[in-house]
């Protein structure tokens, strides 16, 4: 139904972080990080910082600081149970994402934790990625969905804010949920 | 205050030591004086500070020296692999934390990239006629940046190791200034070795230090009129950029100055490596003693 990938495709999959990959990571802010539980389901969750807060530590390895977030740790627990983990890394305004599959687990190492360090702040664990695979994925989705225009961003005017969502789903004060939120936006590290 | 310039060049000076010649992209750049520092804003939205170490007579070009550091939080590691010439770069204002004072005679102390401010402080001095003298000391010799050109001075002694700071201070003279600049433990070593009123150091990171224990004061900003409670766990300038009232910051260190901001009621607890003025505090890590403390904000 999907078809076959041509032989270019297929010779771009990596087993190492190259200069091109390592640069593309030193530029960039955001990626999504895929799990699974030991169930076999899936989560995804978003990571981000300043660019290249993912840091290559060998062509074979990566580190992702673990920063404020929502306390849920699913990730952790889920590359405890299950260590498989898949990676889309984006640069804002470049068409082309890079894609990192491999294995994951938790560390506390000092040296990997101090090139984290943010407003004097170090992350307390970082999840490390042993690069299975890497390669650069198309850039089709990016670029239908027109996700680096200017004028894109008046989506976001047409959705609820979070404090909207949950005020409704849990009957709270919507501009109470906002304020705390906006407050809480302010400390990042 | 920011300037543009663009990446005229990268050139190794050392083993993990790049030096890079930024130019005023729009005709001259702010004038500095030997000892001054600039933040350099990197592609990836990091800000460092890094010493003046060229001519402070070509007006129109800065020059920096670049360490790799082994343990880059994202800074040094971006110079070292990704700076491309010809990129447009962001800097701000020359500031001085380590002037160079007039004096008779000078005693130059750096060690590795250290040698960086110290490099125009001594064609400073020797241009005014000061007698000077310089020791610089690395952990090999391929590390050293400028060490081939200094070596043919005849003022300077270049080694491998620790310099020997007692002895230089057995000999130094009462009118001779020694300023030094280098890792951590030469810098306190020259502490120990030298008197307190004839000593200047400059540091890149922050030294240890024991603090009290944070207690909690209010914040009053004299212009806005606002009144901020700082609680003991959260530092002034989060508590300034919380109520909307942020300064613009550097290392959050309490090294560069950038933050500084000016007290005109209560005690500052100075917990900064600045050295500024007594009314002048550093919020990114500096406190106060009295229970109120009124900022010129």
């Amino acid at each position: 139904m999907l078809g076959e990938p041509g032989e270019v495709i297929k010779a771009k999959v990596r087993t190492r972080i190259d200069s091109h990959f390592h640069r593309f990571i030193a530029h960039s802010p955001f990626l999504c990080l895929a799990t699974t539980d030991a169930a076999g389901y899936a989560d995804c969750s978003p990571r981000g910082d300043y660019p290249g807060f993912v840091k290559v530590l060998d062509e074979h390895t990566l580190a992702i600081p673990d920063r404020l977030g929502n306390k849920l740790a699913d990730s952790f627990t889920n590359i405890a149970d299950n260590p498989g983990v898949g990676l889309i890394f984006l640069v804002p305004g470049h068409r082309e994402t890079l894609r990192v599959n491999g294995t994951a687990y938790a560390t506390d190492e000092p040296d990997v934790l101090a090139r984290m360090q943010v407003e004097g702040k170090r992350p307390v664990l970082a999840t490390i990625v042993e690069v299975r695979e890497a390669f650069m994925h198309c850039g089709r989705a990016v670029v239908r969905s027109r996700l680096w225009h200017a004028e894109s961003q008046a989506l976001a005017e047409e959705v609820p804010s979070l404090g909207q969502i949950v005020a409704d789903q849990l009957a709270l004060d919507a501009a109470a949920v906002d304020a705390d939120l906006e407050a809480a936006y302010k400390v990042l590290y | 205050m920011s300037q543009t310039t663009l990446l005229e060049r990268v050139e190794p000076v050392a083993r993990d030591v790049l030096a890079l010649t930024l130019r005023g992209r729009h005709g001259p750049l702010a004038p500095w004086q030997p000892g001054a520092h600039i933040d350099l804003s990197l592609p990836n939205w990091l800000q460092r500070q890094y010493s003046l170490c060229g001519d402070p007579a070509d007006p129109d070009r800065y020059r920096i020296a670049v360490r790799r550091e082994p343990l880059s939080r994202g800074g040094s590691e971006y110079v070292h692999l990704f700076l491309r010439e010809g990129r447009e770069l962001t800097v701000s204002l020359p500031r001085n934390n380590f002037p160079l004072v007039p004096a008779p005679s000078y005693l130059f102390v750096a060690g590795g990239i250290g040698i960086t401010p110290i490099l125009p402080m001594l064609r400073a001095a020797t241009a005014l006629g000061a007698a000077t003298s310089l020791v610089y000391t690395g952990r090999a010799a391929d590390t050293m940046p400028f060490a081939q050109e200094l070596a043919s001075r005849h003022d300077t002694r270049i080694g491998v190791g620790r310099a020997d700071l007692t002895a230089l201070a057995a000999d130094l003279d009462p009118s001779t200034l020694v300023y030094c600049c280098g890792p951590e433990a030469m810098l306190a070593a020259a502490e120990d070795a030298f008197p307190a009123g004839q000593l200047h150091v400059e540091r890149f990171r922050p030294r240890t230090w024991q603090f009290p224990a944070n207690r909690p004061f209010e914040l009053v900003l004299a212009r806005s009129g606002l009144t901020l409670p700082v609680s003991q766990d959260e530092p002034v300038l989060d508590v300034l950029d919380r109520a909307g009232a942020g300064v613009p910051a550097g290392c959050r260190e309490g090294v560069c100055g950038t933050c500084e901001v000016t007290v005109l009621e209560g005690t500052p607890e100075h917990r900064d490596e600045v050295g500024g003025a007594a009314d002048r505090l550093y919020p990114c890590v500096s406190r106060a003693l009295s229970d109120r403390l009124v900022l010129d904000l």
